[in-house]
């Protein structure tokens, strides 16, 4: 039927992931924003390096696909990973996908300082979750259950406090592992509010493209090819928990003959293969050139 | 990777050492060797963290039904407590059957 | 007073649109490239459309077309579709083409399906089981337009559906005599068709498909994949169910713990000297893991709902077994096949995702519908039966002159699933998911009232020996392994279940947990399905990585 493309967000960026990416690009990214993308472990300690050099990566990459002639029939991205995808789908263009990635760190920097987070909860449960949540949400310690990244791996998002209550209590009811994870901004909650305001004002500025690829939104879970669903996912998927497990399962519903993640990491292409036996791989498995490689050949078949 | 201990106190006399089940993903092998020790006791290395409840339970109805006295070893590659249950079952039928 | 009206409203209406397309046809053929236009004309707003999605054959090229009509032309149309398989099923929902369904089944599309209900884009008649939906389209549901596959259609429109029937024929009879229009994509045009499956004098339009329908390999499961925890229920089944209730006819459902069953007939089954005495007449469809049974003279007979990809010359050469036309190649029928798994077996028996305190099973889980299929039919106890076999008397509790018996419906699941999840639970995922989409009644699978046994690596649970709820539920937590609702059961509350012959342990049986090995059963491999057939069974690719 076709090829699912999947896009990550934060988490497994690292040195020297930029290594292949030319030049022009990296300076394409320098002239829209002034900055200068270094690649090392000391510039990833910075929201905006680590998202717009992720950004930049899943760029090169989809450049190098689709001019081998490699295109996807269905795109999902994870958080900051719809860029990604909006790009793959040909939904937005590359100039203002990096603007807008730019803002959005920005915004995300500057929105929280001390005290606030994520955290992960395995083995139970989204309504398991979302009961332990109710148990410790509260105007002065909000906590909120976020992203479905399986059935039983539900993210926590809000203050560190509350969130600390709520690893405790899934603990006692039998999860495998309840901590907190590297995130210092409560992503994917309604505590995103004044961020996604500002970026969907601008994202109203930027033409979005109707495309023939169909997109899967965070928000909703729900395939798309409604530029108004498009934009309003870009615009506000950090309000929204990302229906990760939803993403994946209508996309398996589409019977794509091949699954490919984009960098970095495979931590989904690892999730896909617990449920479906469709080929799937991640780039970072292999590298570009021979990922490449591959992709030619199966095409050919 | 978790260890887990559990003791039980138990009548029923093990005689011979007895090896069931396989090294493979969602499978476990049990390992059961007589002991002197006034309780028997289970030793878990396990791949899967987090399940300390569940190996508690399936363990303690075991023993209930069939109150084996032994050392028991036990290497788990992911397996379901159905998988675990059945696999002490057959080496208490072993067991059983060597008598 | 009698009314004065036109007795042939319909008939002048269908005439009048088949006048719409009489440029676009040569006598009941029509181009490929002109079926989107033939579409457009011949269905109107707020029509109900029968698209033939059956289990396994799709009329893919009819949905696909009409997933690309103009949403101006034809819109709000109110679907009703036996199995939403594909896509575009639901692409049409998207663009406005319908806005209403009524299904039985939706597997493949489950996540979709519930998106589409709760965000409100589909709007849902009702969820059925195959013969009430089969029932409607002859009652309140009698389709304007029907889209059809065939595998080919002669000069004179006869069509030859063949080893994939399923069910075309039942679809085609409630629009063909009630002024509805038949719509035909064939994958080929020939003089004269093999055997008449359909008279051509029922059907309108007939449109060369631009490619051959999909058909999917849905019940075949690679012996490969087979547990010794699923070795050892099958034991237990054959032991404590099968050989107990002699059980002569019955339904498998589809899944590894059933092929379990199958590859121990000729192997266990035959050791316990039951071969010629249980599982003579089976209604099902022709599943690769049966050949080794067929093989050695277990089975007398298999009708069966639909066909199954790579079994067409084994089954063409073995006519004594199925049902086989004088072409040579197999008749299927999935409304017949559903009747008999509803009237005329003794025993459905088959597998489930949750089962509740009570008994009551449900394939839903969070933010899926996958809807019912048959197994509802199968696994429903019909009340209506008055014929009398060794099995269904065995289900008698009471020596009251009018009591009847009961059909034997048996569930079979591992205490954990998927995830380490446990199967048995305090509620099911089925009742959230009513309220979500706000349907009527929990999609329940099996109510606990329909279900005799279940089955699970612990033992049997016999519960048509209960003879109250709180005994059924104390039954079930015997054998629900350390999932929450097992861990209410203690060892002495078990062991008066036991002598009381309603919960059965593997020893109780005489069944040896170690003797549950690969081992035992008659073929390990596709590659042994294939030598059992004498090479006449053809896996379909995705099944060949051995070779």
């Amino acid at each position: 039927m076709g090829e699912f493309w999947m896009f990550p967000g934060q988490g497994y960026q690292h040195a020297g992931m930029l290594q292949n990416v030319p030049r022009n690009l990296i300076d394409k990214v320098y002239d829209l924003t002034g900055i200068e993308l270094t690649d090392t472990d000391e510039a990833y300690q910075d929201s905006i390096q680590i998202q717009l050099g992720i950004l930049t990566l899943q760029i090169y990459q989809v450049n190098r696909l689709k001019k081998a002639g490699i295109n996807p029939q269905i795109v999902g991205g994870h958080s900051l990973g719809v860029f990604g995808a909006a790009y793959a789908a040909e939904n937005l263009r590359c100039e203002d996908a990096i603007r807008i990635v730019y803002q959005r760190a920005k915004l995300m920097q500057n929105a929280y300082h001390d005290g606030y987070g994520m955290g992960v909860v395995v083995g139970l449960s989204r309504t398991q979750v979302e009961q332990l949540v109710a148990q410790v949400d509260s105007p002065t310690e909000p906590v909120f259950a976020s992203n479905q990244n399986s059935a039983v791996q539900i993210a926590l998002s809000g203050k560190l406090t509350a969130i600390q209550k709520v690893i405790e209590l899934a603990k006692k009811n039998g999860a495998q592992t309840a901590k907190l994870i590297k995130v210092p901004v409560p992503s994917h909650s309604l505590l995103m509010k004044n961020v996604a305001q500002i970026l969907s004002a601008d994202l109203q500025k930027i033409q979005i493209v109707p495309s023939q690829i169909r997109y899967l939104t965070n928000y909703s879970g729900m395939v798309t090819q409604s530029v108004d669903d498009i934009r309003y996912d870009l615009g506000n998927n950090l309000v929204h928990p990302v229906y990760w497990e939803q993403m994946t399962d209508v996309a398996l519903e589409f019977s794509p003959d091949l699954i490919v993640e984009f960098s970095p990491g495979h931590a989904f292409s690892k999730l896909i293969k617990t449920k479906s036996d469709i080929r799937t791989f991640a780039i970072d498995d292999y590298g570009i050139e021979d990922s490449l490689f591959l992709l030619e050949k199966w095409k050919r078949g | 990777m978790e260890k887990l201990n559990y003791k039980f106190d138990t009548q029923e006399e093990v005689k011979e050492p007895v090896h069931v089940g396989v090294v493979a993903s969602g499978d476990l092998e049990v390992l059961v060797y007589p002991t002197t020790d006034p309780q028997t006791t289970v030793e878990i290395v396990t791949g899967s963290d987090g399940f300390g409840e569940v190996w508690k339970n399936v363990l303690d109805r075991f023993f209930a039904r069939y109150p084996l006295h032994a050392d028991f070893k036990i290497n788990d590659f992911g397996a379901t407590p159905g998988v675990v249950n059945l696999r002490l079952a057959q080496a208490m039928e072993e067991i059983k059957h060597g008598e | 007073m009698k009314v004065k009206r036109s007795w042939t409203q319909q008939r002048d209406a269908k005439n009048a649109r088949m006048e719409k397309v009489s440029s676009l046809l040569n006598g009941k053929f029509a181009k490929t490239e002109d079926a989107k236009e033939i579409l457009e004309r011949l269905i109107e707003p707020n029509d109900k459309v029968v698209i033939e999605g059956d289990n396994q054959k799709q009329a893919d090229f009819l949905s696909r077309t009409l997933a690309n009509v103009d949403p101006e032309r034809v819109h709000d149309l109110h679907m009703i579709i036996s199995s939403i398989s594909r896509p575009e099923h639901l692409d049409i929902f998207d663009k406005g083409i319908a806005s209403k369904i009524d299904f039985a089944y939706s597997g493949a599309q489950s996540t979709r399906v519930s998106q589409m209900i709760s965000s409100g884009r589909m709007k849902v008649g009702a969820i059925h089981t195959y013969l009430e939906l089969f029932g409607r389209l002859f009652i309140d549901l009698i389709p304007n337009v029907v889209l059809v596959a065939a595998e080919k259609a002669d000069r004179n429109g006869n069509l030859y559906t063949g080893f994939n029937t399923e069910e075309t024929p039942t679809i085609v009879e409630s629009a063909a005599f009630k002024n509805g229009i038949v719509i035909v994509q064939a994958n080929e045009i020939v003089d004269q068709v093999p055997r008449v499956d359909i008279p051509g004098d029922q059907i309108d339009v007939i449109i060369p498909a631009d490619k051959p329908y999909e058909l999917e390999p849905l019940f075949t499961r690679d012996p490969q994949n087979i547990t010794e925890i699923q070795i050892l229920m099958a034991m237990m089944a054959i032991r404590g169910i099968y050989e107990k209730h002699n059980v002569q006819s019955l339904n498998h459902g589809v899944g590894f713990n059933t092929s379990a069953i199958e590859l121990l007939l000729p192997t266990y089954g035959e050791k316990l000297g039951l071969k010629g005495k249980i599982c003579r007449n089976w209604e099902l469809n022709p599943t690769p893991t049966l050949i080794p049974a067929i093989e050695s003279g277990w089975v007398e007979s298999i009708h069966s709902f639909g066909g199954e990809v790579g079994m067409e010359k084994y089954i063409a050469a073995r006519p004594d077994i199925f049902f086989v036309g004088k072409d040579g190649s197999m008749r299927s029928n999935r409304a017949l096949g559903q009747v008999a798994g509803q009237y005329a077996i003794d025993m459905f028996i088959g597998s489930t995702l949750q089962i509740d305190k009570y008994g009551n099973s449900s394939t839903v889980t969070a933010g899926r519908v996958p809807g019912f299929g048959g197994a509802p039919n199968m696994g429903s106890n019909p009340t209506g039966r008055r014929h009398s076999t060794p099995a269904w008397q065995a289900m008698k509790t009471t020596d009251n002159p009018l009591d009847k018996g009961q059909k034997l419906v048996v569930q079979m699941v591992e205490t954990f699933g998927a995830n380490k999840q446990p199967v048995f639970v305090d509620k099911l995922d089925a009742v959230d998911v009513q309220k979500e989409i706000n349907m009527e009644n929990a999609p329940i699978m099996i109510y606990s009232e329909d279900t005799t046994h279940i089955v699970t690596e612990e033992g049997i649970a016999y519960l048509y020996k209960t003879d109250s709820m709180a005994e059924r539920q104390a039954a079930i937590e015997a054998i629900a392994g350390v999932t929450p609702v097992g861990l209410r059961s203690n060892a002495s509350q078990l062991q008066d279940l036991r002598n009381r012959g309603i919960v059965a342990l593997p020893e109780d049986l005489g069944v040896h947990r170690g003797e549950a090995k690969r081992s035992l059963l008659a073929a390990q491999n596709m590659s042994d399905l294939v030598k059992w057939s004498d090479g006449l069974y053809n896996p379909p690719a995705k099944f060949r990585s051995w070779s």
